[in-house]
């Protein structure tokens, strides 16, 4: 029952994928020049955080080359130096202070500064801009900016990880111009300026965005390539061929795709990126509703489902079970999460042991995959006895339907984030807006808000593992498999970093 | 002639209406509410009731309906929540590729279909017309998906011969144009050479039994002049009707074919906006297309009435 110690941990961190082309190391030789051509799911809507709310997939990888964030993070997981070089914490973690890089100027020659960063914060928080985005930052009170060089952002909340959750290419944490901003307008969404290795050369909506090397990036020598195509690709198949032909470098691809990533496993000339991330597919049971206010239903259901069948039967045996919501990615690794093993004699058991019927329903998405997925399931409880109904409902329902708790079971996401204590809190401390299991426990929360306030990471993981023992042992929540993203690439691209967020960060490869 | 023109114009009028209705109400009975969809994770009830008043989505149907019909006759077709693109700045952005797309398809279409039909119809009957009535009917069954990826497979990934993805702007590199529309014209055209040719060709065999046809066979005319000079032009009516329609049908082509070839077109934009529920473009998109194929029927119309005179004089 003992969590692993903090040292062993970082031992474990090292790769948390295999097949993965690891960060820059002294013996390659990157070599300067030339350009890719990237293929992407979606089309780019733009970068303007009050018009977009918050980025896609695809803008990530955009805003990866445009934008620089204060932090970035290495290949271990920890937060490293970028616009800002160093910072520094209150007592109580609330208040968190960066000196920034001096020197540093917006494409469009404006200087980035503290004000910028403040200025940057303050358009996405303030109430009359209504922005999306602005719910990733409720935690956080304010930015101040003492001098030039010098931000302190102020917490609601104590956060011991600030620097690292900081380090995400989303819209809340890219530092675009102020100047840019002011002067373009409602134009701005689509003519982005930030600090970045890419400086926006020309986009044409649909077609494709073409980046050019900044030539003053603060980072001498860096970035390697001259030009970076980015263009939206939406069909998998064509996407496959096109890298195939070699009319894309490097094109993102995801689990639903595994044909094609099985063949580019076997094809020399390709590369295949994994990055298994932290957090997981999991899936809320409503513990107030019958027939789940029964921990034997629960538990039942959790031990039905066979996940390496259910892997065979989505993905071709490509998702990886998820036993936790930490995930590999993570730096929480518990030696015993206490997850229940797939024992149908057991569920049966315990449904008999329940006595009623146990029929629910679930709701599902209405895509292909969130039916299949769905009927999976359905498949699973079937033979233990619990009759599942599907209720199809659009994506952008499920969400107000979590909310008010009008469900009985719903899928959920914990994405892949630097530190677990954003949406491990929100996800079960009670009382949160998305604590959806509706369940209470004192033992539960002081974890929790323990886990937060504790500098000490050793002690953090053995709180975490503790918080995904009550979780699986009471099952009230439920993980099928773990985040895991893909990109495949022409075997020449090189320095390809970790695919943190599911981000595809192609600011520093280089061509062989 | 100005008379049948006007008279075809007023019909317009009802049908466009209609289609503003129907586009209005597809849109707006979409399963998730825009409220919802625009709020994200974020979606709790004080907020999406604040939102839902802010954007009108509380008033009735009716009053929504009417209140964009009259922004849409003054020629505002709303905004994109998400990219803050006007509508009409969004559809103009890709108009050229898809109707390109179109064209060059159509054409593939034309020069794939008629000469065969016109080999068919003076063979009718013989092992080559059997054989490519049968083969005809078979392209037919094929879908647009099955065969785009079966080109790309082919012709990109074994041969290297053309993109699999990808578009180029005429006005950049002309050559480089025509080869990214050459597999997605490819594969549209593939779909429609079939229809065409069934058409022209049985009314090809209806024409070339007329006695005017025999007159010229006696005269001593060259077949070929007979065929293409004395044949063709009557027995088009027909192709030119189906021509027109398969606008429509091809404007539905390009949604897939679009997405498979990376083409930024209309197609892509519709897409793009169900995936992200963009509905406010959306529906703008489906009133245009709509709109596009109502007015596309109204010039065969005419066309029709420039290719018979008894049409135009009101004796069809």
């Amino acid at each position: 029952m003992r969590a692993v110690s903090g040292a062993r941990v970082f031992a474990q961190i090292v790769v948390a994928a295999s097949g993965i082309a690891l960060f820059a190391g002294a013996a390659n030789a990157q070599k300067q020049g030339g350009s890719i051509t990237v293929g992407l799911e979606l089309d780019i809507t733009g970068f303007d955080p009050l018009k977009v709310g918050v980025f896609d997939t695809a803008a990530g990888t955009a805003a990866a080359s445009i934008f620089d964030t204060l932090t970035y993070l290495d290949d271990k997981g920890v937060a490293q130096p970028k616009l800002a070089l160093s910072w520094s914490h209150s007592e109580d973690f609330k208040t968190w202070t960066f000196k920034l890089r001096p020197g540093v100027k917006f494409h469009d020659g404006s200087p980035f500064n503290a004000e910028a960063v403040k200025a940057n914060f303050d358009r996405q928080k303030d109430p009359a801009n209504k922005c999306r985005c602005a719910f990733y930052i409720s935690g956080i009170k304010d930015a101040q900016a003492p001098d030039e060089l010098t931000v302190v952002y102020n917490l609601n909340d104590p956060s011991v990880n600030f620097p690292a959750i900081v380090t995400i290419q989303s819209s809340n944490w890219v530092m675009q111009s102020p100047t840019a901003w002011k002067t373009k307008g409602d134009e701005y969404n689509r003519n982005p300026v930030g600090t970045g290795p890419y400086i926006l050369k020309s986009w044409s909506a649909g077609d494709r965005m073409v980046l050019e090397r900044n030539p003053d990036y603060w980072n001498k020598g860096r970035p390697y390539l001259d030009r970076i195509v980015l263009k939206p690709l939406p069909d998998a198949q064509s996407r496959f061929a096109s890298l195939q032909s070699g009319e894309a470098d490097l094109i993102w691809d995801d689990e639903y795709d595994a044909d094609n990533i099985q063949k580019a496993q076997k094809d020399p000339k390709l590369t295949v990126h994994t990055y298994v991330g932290s957090g997981a597919q999991v899936y809320a049971f409503n513990t107030k509703t019958p027939p789940f206010d029964d921990v034997r239903v629960r538990q039942a259901l959790v031990m039905a489902i066979d996940r390496k069948k259910m892997s065979q039967a989505i993905t071709n045996g490509l998702s990886r079970p998820a036993s936790n919501p930490f995930g590999d990615g993570s730096w929480v690794k518990c030696k015993d999460d206490g997850a229940l093993a797939t024992d149908v004699e057991k569920a049966k058991a315990l449904i008999k042991d329940y006595g009623k019927p146990v029929e629910f329903k679930m709701l599902v998405t209405a895509t292909p995959r969130g039916r299949n997925v769905g009927q999976v399931l359905q498949q699973f409880w079937k033979q233990v006895g619990a009759d599942m109904e599907i209720e199809q409902v659009d994506q952008a329902t499920i969400v107000p339907r979590a909310f008010m708790r009008q469900f009985q079971l719903t899928p959920w996401r914990i994405i892949d984030l630097a530190d677990p204590d954003p949406q491990m809190f929100a996800n079960f401390r009670s009382g949160s807006p998305v604590a959806l299991a509706n369940y209470a426990n004192p033992e539960l929360d002081k974890l929790l808000d323990r886990a937060r306030v504790t500098a000490d990471q050793a002690k953090r993981i053995e709180d975490y593992c503790s918080v995904g023992r009550i979780i699986n042992q009471e099952a009230i929540w439920f993980w099928t498999f773990q985040n895991t993203y893909y990109a495949l690439s022409s075997a020449k691209l090189k320095g390809f970093p970790k695919m943190y967020g599911g981000v595809i960060d192609v600011s520093n490869v280089w061509m062989e | 002639m100005p008379g049948f023109v006007a008279q075809r114009l007023l019909y317009l009028v009802p049908v466009l209406l209609a289609v503003s209705l129907l586009t209005f109400l597809i849109a707006s009975l979409l399963p998730g509410d825009l409220a919802y969809v625009i709020l994200g994770d974020q979606a709790t009830p004080d907020k999406v009731a604040a939102l839902r008043h802010d954007m009108g989505l509380d008033q009735p149907i009716w009053w929504r309906y009417l209140s964009w019909l009259g922004n849409v006759l003054q020629g505002d077709f709303g905004r994109s929540f998400r990219t803050g693109q006007t509508v009409l700045q969004a559809v103009m952005e890709r108009l050229p590729v898809s109707l390109e797309l179109m064209l060059l398809a159509q054409l593939g279409a034309l020069a794939i279909g008629i000469p065969l039909a016109i080999a068919c119809a003076v063979r009718s009957g013989s092992a080559f017309d059997r054989f490519m009535t049968g083969s005809a009917f078979s392209m037919l069954s094929v879908p647009a998906f099955l065969s785009a990826i079966l080109l790309i497979y082919l012709f990109a990934v074994e041969l290297r011969w053309l993109p699999a993805t990808g578009y180029v702007p005429f006005s950049e590199d002309p050559v480089g144009n025509l080869r990214c529309f050459l597999l997605p014209a490819l594969t549209l055209a593939l779909g429609e050479w079939p229809v065409l040719m069934r058409v022209l060709r049985s009314d090809m065999i209806a024409t070339l039994q007329e006695d005017y046809i025999a007159m010229a066979r006696a005269k001593g005319l060259k077949p070929s002049r007979i065929l293409l000079v004395h044949a063709l032009k009557p027995s088009s009516l027909t192709l030119v009707t189906v021509t027109g329609i398969n606008i429509g049908r091809l404007i539905g082509g390009t949604v897939i074919v679009e997405s498979i070839f990376a083409l930024p077109g209309i197609g892509r934009l519709l897409l793009g906006a169900i995936f992200t529920r963009d509905l406010i473009i959306l529906q703008g998109v489906v009133l245009f297309v709509a709109c596009g194929y109502v007015l596309m029927n109204f010039v065969v119309d005419m066309l029709y009435a420039v290719l018979d005179p008894r049409i135009r004089h009101g004796h069809a």
